[in-house]
């Protein structure tokens, strides 16, 4: 049998080797126990240690916990490629595959266009206001300065409601104007609102009409409301909500409860694309004095202006929309698109 | 109304082009919504006449003609047949060019072979000259046309002309006229307003009749018809109208039918006031000496035939005039076909009157009939202009139909029409607008309008200052003009709205209630799109038969479009079941909406509107993977249930109960009502696979919907942080065997009674049924979760409470435990 000091190269040439071949941690850990675990060979070597000669002991003794120290320090250095190796995955992962996408929902454009007009206002110092959907005639048209036998009550067809009653229909608000005069009537000046909201009118539909469609209006009373702060508050939400580059004009108009009255054309280079000069986008004026005396301002007092557009026809431009009906069907290719 | 360019020269001069023009009335508030050139370029036409019309030698359908342009002969092959020699046509020669049309290429006559035989030019239909609509064969011209002139010259200063349709608005009826509008141009342009004299001739000779010997005008209601006029022209002869007249009509699309009634429709074009022509021989004289028009009302019941031949039946709130036998018009609607002006018609009435606008638009609107006379009339027509239009209509009678003017006019006005007066406060026009305008400027746009000043002297505080005000004569043609704002609209529209300075924002910071709800709303939105749901909008009207379970409470409407929408929507859920038959007719299946609207309800005959919220999913759970292959897994009433759980979470409102519905409805088949407290906030469920089959949607449907508004008041968004744990928590777990009637929540109930010291947490981890489990029962797995949050518990004290949760579902629920 040879000495101990003599099995102590071969032991470790051999641990080693085997170590370095392994290729798999199972069959590494077996080499480690072969030689490191306590039946190994390695560790046998250290046992018998103690049946040497006294002056023998520390040279062997050192030469062998040398030996194991490197031993194990490969062990070490090969458990971690190994496991790293163990880490991945069995398959190549091929970073072109598609992931595993989460769905988000998205807003509906009318509501996407709503809250960027909304947000222009509120920066003005407007607050949202509402009101019903079905409403009577007094707030419609009859507060609105439009009285039963006015012409101005065919431009715009009305649903009414069958309530089974006799007495003066309910009917499907025809414009948010009607929520001027309940605000009007519940609060006192000044009054800044902005209101958001559907709107009916008897249209059978087609491309460019719903009988349900979105206006936004607005109304501003104070004191010393002039003709150029509505052109002015006008020209800052239509830039802020159409770009820079959009020019505004106004012309004189009729509404029944304004007086002056307008109506807005803008121009850029979109409409310019479409192969017009100008596209017709709002209507606003003066709050007329009738109209304050209906809600008990005095209008002498106080001055006003209100102006209304459709949100349906800003998405349309925005987004270039050629249909109104798109917006009402939720087909949800039609939706994921903004 | 439409309008050309020449026949609005006539009124008034400016300068401007035919798009400048469009641009100027633009401004004035006349919107341009068309404009149409009438004639064309001429270059290269001229007069010529036909010398010889012989047969195509080639072509059995073609014609070959010498034709002398006036230098000399050319040969034409020409396709039209209604001419003979001798005639004059228009002739495009070599080298002219016709415009075809938007997109096409312009269409230029060359000398060319047709059908073997060369042409050297093209005779010219009117359609072709852009003169009239008519292409059927050539435009033959007056036997007197020069041979060789340019066409052009020809024509003279007529050839061409602009056609504008304006959008006059309802407020304006004064603006239905050439007149009204030169008015407007006048006002701008400073240039003098040209209204056409009227020198009717003089019949003094003691042998003229007087009108009042022929009729006589009898009102019986004053209030509806407050002026009536009527005049008389003897001896006229009905025929085609001149050139000129048919013409002018015809520009404003107006088919001209013969002289008398062409007059008519002129001066109702030219002044805005609408006339009726009658024939004065169909007038019942009743056995007197002249007939008595009558206005009166009509009976009950009472019949008449109009002229275009429908029959109606009036009631007593409707004006007729009458003879003292029988009805002949309709009041300021349309005439009757008893008294119409026909060929052997000799002797003619002029009605000019004045009735009130909403008693003929109740009328009109009453009959379904209107005509452009009803619609200036129910607008507001000009009282003070009767006169003035029933001479004009006598002077061109006169001049087209000849015949003898009776003299004078039977003018029934018993009441005439004072103007009032309205007074403008120079600065305070100027506070409105928001620009200075000197006050002498503001007087003379008003007076420019048509307007006369009745005070110029109204001081205010300061005497010796500029009047602070001026009073102004409203004429009878601005029915409009009411008070204050409008004279300050009409200083707005003459000074220029494009010149008013527009001014920063600023001022007072709105405030209202619905502020803070639209932002909660937004915050609803945010939450269900995060987490994956798409926003819908949907149609409001919706059809009755699809109400589902709300027919007791729908809202019809009076006046439905169809019966497609012929109700206000109870809920969205049939919107959004619509929205996933739409996708699924895309071959979309795999949908998850939201919607947030109001939905209407009739509650005792009262009616609710409510702001929901409503929710739908179908199809898979998550997108495809490659990794999955064609199994996807679809979606369950856990999944809708767990939307709205992290719903409720996020947007913070806490203790929700949901309790299965014991009778269901539709569109359910299986639901439960969500609840807090007393208050019923909504329903989830699995709607019914009658309805999804019915609509093609290929996988189970999930829907809920909540009252939004009542969801609100409920939310409490405060979070205040909590401690991190610090020390190690205990677990111990939980399977037990419990009939099917015990509901997770009764669980959750008993741990809660039960109190075990430390318990923070419940979480279940597995519902199982089947192997060793008895029928009619579940096995219930949970985790029970103990911590401390000042020490580490230890597991004896753990155990002994944690053996007292375990015994009161023992206890309560009849549980069984099965052994780990």
């Amino acid at each position: 049998m040879p000495s101990i000091l003599d099995q102590i190269e071969p032991l470790e040439r051999a641990a080693l080797d085997e170590f370095n071949a392994a290729t798999g941690l199972i069959e590494l850990d077996k080499a480690r126990a072969k030689y490191l675990g306590s039946n190994g060979a390695i560790t046998s070597l250290l046992k018998q240690l103690g049946g040497l000669p006294k002056e023998e002991k520390p040279a062997a003794g050192k030469r062998l916990n040398e030996a194991k120290s490197r031993v194990e320090a490969l062990y070490s250095e090969r458990r971690e490629e190994l496991e790293l190796k163990a880490a991945l995955p069995d398959e190549p992962t091929d970073f072109t595959l598609p992931g595993r996408r989460r769905t988000l929902g998205k807003l509906h454009p009318l509501t996407q266009v709503t809250d960027d007009i909304v947000r222009s206002f509120r920066k003005l110092g407007f607050a949202v206001a509402d009101g019903p959907e079905v409403e009577d005639e007094y707030h419609c048209f009859d507060a609105l300065n439009t009285p039963a036998d006015h012409p101005a009550r065919d431009i715009q067809d009305t649903f009414f409601i069958d309530d089974g009653s006799v007495g003066a229909p309910l009917l499907l608000r025809t414009h948010t104007s009607s929520v001027q005069i309940r605000v009007m009537q519940s609060q006192p000046p000044p009054v800044r609102i902005i209101v958001p909201g559907r709107v009916y009118r008897r249209d059978t539909s087609d491309a460019t009409h719903n009988p349900t469609f979105h206006q936004i209006e607005g109304l501003y009373v104070d004191k010393d409301v002039t003709v150029g702060d509505l052109m002015g508050t006008v020209e800052f939400v239509f830039r802020e909500m159409l770009g820079e580059d959009v020019k505004l004009r106004f012309r004189p108009h009729y509404f029944s409860y304004t007086e002056p009255s307008f109506e807005i054309d803008f121009s850029s280079a979109l409409v310019r694309k479409m192969g017009k000069d100008w596209l017709e986008i709002a209507g606003c004026g003066m709050v007329h004095p009738q109209v304050f005396e209906n809600v008990g301002y005095d209008p002498e007092v106080w001055s006003g202006w209100a102006f209304g557009f459709g949100i349906e026809r800003i998405a349309m431009i925005r987004y270039g929309i050629n249909d109104i009906r798109l917006f009402y069907e939720n087909d949800i290719r039609f939706l994921e698109q903004f | 109304m439409k309008i050309t360019f020449n026949w609005l020269k006539q009124y008034v001069d400016f300068d401007w082009s035919p798009e400048q023009l469009a641009e100027r009335l633009t401004m004035l508030g006349l919107e341009v919504e068309d404009v149409e050139q009438v004639g064309g370029n001429y270059e290269n036409i001229v007069v010529a006449q036909v010398l010889t019309k012989d047969e195509h030698p080639n072509a059995d359908k073609l014609l070959l003609c010498k034709v002398d342009d006036g230098r000399g002969e050319r040969q034409i092959v020409c396709g039209a047949t209604n001419f003979k020699s001798g005639d004059k046509v228009a002739l495009a020669l070599p080298g002219c060019t016709f415009e075809t049309g938007a997109g096409s290429p312009p269409f230029k006559i060359k000398v060319a072979k047709i059908r073997g035989v060369e042409s050297h030019g093209m005779m010219c239909s009117g359609k072709e000259l852009g003169l009239s609509e008519d292409a059927s064969g050539l435009m033959i011209l007056p036997e007197d046309a020069p041979v060789g002139r340019d066409f052009s010259e020809y024509l003279g200063p007529e050839r061409n002309d602009v056609v504008y349709d304006l959008e006059i608005t309802p407020n304006r009826p004064d603006l239905n006229s050439v007149i009204g509008i030169a008015r407007e141009v006048s006002a701008l342009t400073g240039n003098p307003l040209k209204i056409p004299e009227v020198n009717l001739p003089a019949m003094h000779s003691p042998s003229s009749t007087k009108v009042e010997e022929l009729v006589d005008v009898e009102l019986d209601d004053t209030e509806l018809c407050p002026r009536y006029t009527a005049r008389v022209i003897k001896g006229v002869k009905i025929g085609p109208s001149p050139e000129w007249l048919r013409t002018r009509l015809e520009r404003v699309g107006i088919r001209s039918i013969n002289n008398v009634v062409d007059v008519t429709n002129f001066v109702l074009f030219e002044t805005g006031h609408p006339l009726h022509a009658f024939d004065y021989n169909l007038l019942d004289n009743a056995g007197n000496a002249a007939p008595t028009i009558v206005v009166r009302r009509a009976g009950d019941g009472e019949s008449f035939t109009t002229l275009d031949e429908q029959e109606h039946r009036l009631t007593s709130d409707m004006l007729l005039i009458a003879d003292e036998e029988k009805a002949v018009a309709l009041a300021g609607i349309m005439g009757g076909m008893n008294s119409e002006i026909n060929e052997q018609t000799t002797d003619v009435l002029i009605e000019s009157a004045y009735f009130k606008p909403q008693n003929i638009r109740a009328t009109s609107k009453a009959l379904g009939v209107s005509s452009e006379s009803s619609y200036r009339f129910e607008r507001g027509a000009d009282i003070g202009i009767c006169d003035y239009a029933s001479r004009r209509a006598a002077q061109l009678i006169l001049g087209t139909a000849g015949g003898m003017l009776a003299e004078g006019l039977v003018d029934a006005y018993p009441v005439k029409h004072e103007p009032h007066e309205i007074v403008l406060r120079h600065e305070r026009s100027d506070r409105l607008l928001g620009v200075r305008i000197p006050p002498k400027d503001q007087v003379d746009y008003m007076e420019s309008l048509g307007l006369e000043v009745a005070d110029s002297s109204i001081q205010g505080d300061d005497p010796t200052a500029e009047p602070a005000a001026t009073s102004f004569r409203i004429p009878s043609f601005r029915v409009d003009l009411k008070r204050e704002a409008d004279l300050i609209e009409e200083v707005c529209r003459m000074y220029g709205v494009d010149r008013i300075p527009s001014t920063p924002p600023r001022g007072a910071i709105g405030t209202n209630p619905f502020d803070d709800v639209y932002d909660l709303i937004a915050t609803v939105r945010r939450i269900l799109t995060e987490l994956g749901l798409f926003e819908a909008q949907g149609q409001t009207l919706i059809s009755g038969d699809h109400a589902y379970a709300h027919t007791e409470k729908v809202t019809p409407l009076r006046n439905p479009l169809s019966s497609e929408m012929d109700i206000l929507r109870p809920s969205l859920l049939p919107g959004l079941i619509d929205a996933l038959r739409h996708n699924a007719a895309h071959q979309v299946f795999d949908v998850a909406l939201f919607e947030i609207g109001k939905a209407f309800s009739m509650i005792n005959g009262k009616l609710a509107e409510r702001r929901c919220l409503a929710i739908a999913i179908t199809g898979a759970r998550y997108r495809p993977f490659w990794k999955n292959g064609q199994d996807t897994e679809v979606v369950d009433i856990y999944d809708l249930k767990g939307i709205i759980e992290e719903f409720l979470d996020q947007f913070g409102i806490r203790g929700v109960r949901f309790a299965k519905c014991a009778e269901e409805s539709l569109p359910f088949i299986e639901s439960a009502e969500l609840s807090l407290g007393k208050n019923a906030l909504g329903r989830m469920g699995m709607v019914s696979p009658v309805i999804s089959r019915k609509n093609d949607i290929k996988h189970p449907v999930f829907m809920a919907e909540f009252d939004l508004e009542g969801l609100m008041p409920f939310r409490n968004p405060v979070r205040s942080f909590k401690p991190l744990p610090a020390f190690p928590a205990i677990r111990r777990d939980v399977a037990m065997v419990v009939p099917e009637s015990v509901t997770h929540d009764m669980v959750l109930a008993v741990a809660k009674k039960a109190a075990p010291a430390n318990l923070k947490g419940i979480e279940l981890f597995d519902v199982f049924r089947g192997k060793h489990i008895p029928e009619g029962s579940k096995s219930l797995a949970y985790a029970f979760t103990y911590r401390h949050a000042e020490r580490t518990l230890k597991d004896e004290e753990v155990n002994t409470e944690h053996a007292k949760l375990v015994q009161a579902f023992k206890e309560r629920l009849d549980a069984a435990i099965r052994e780990q």
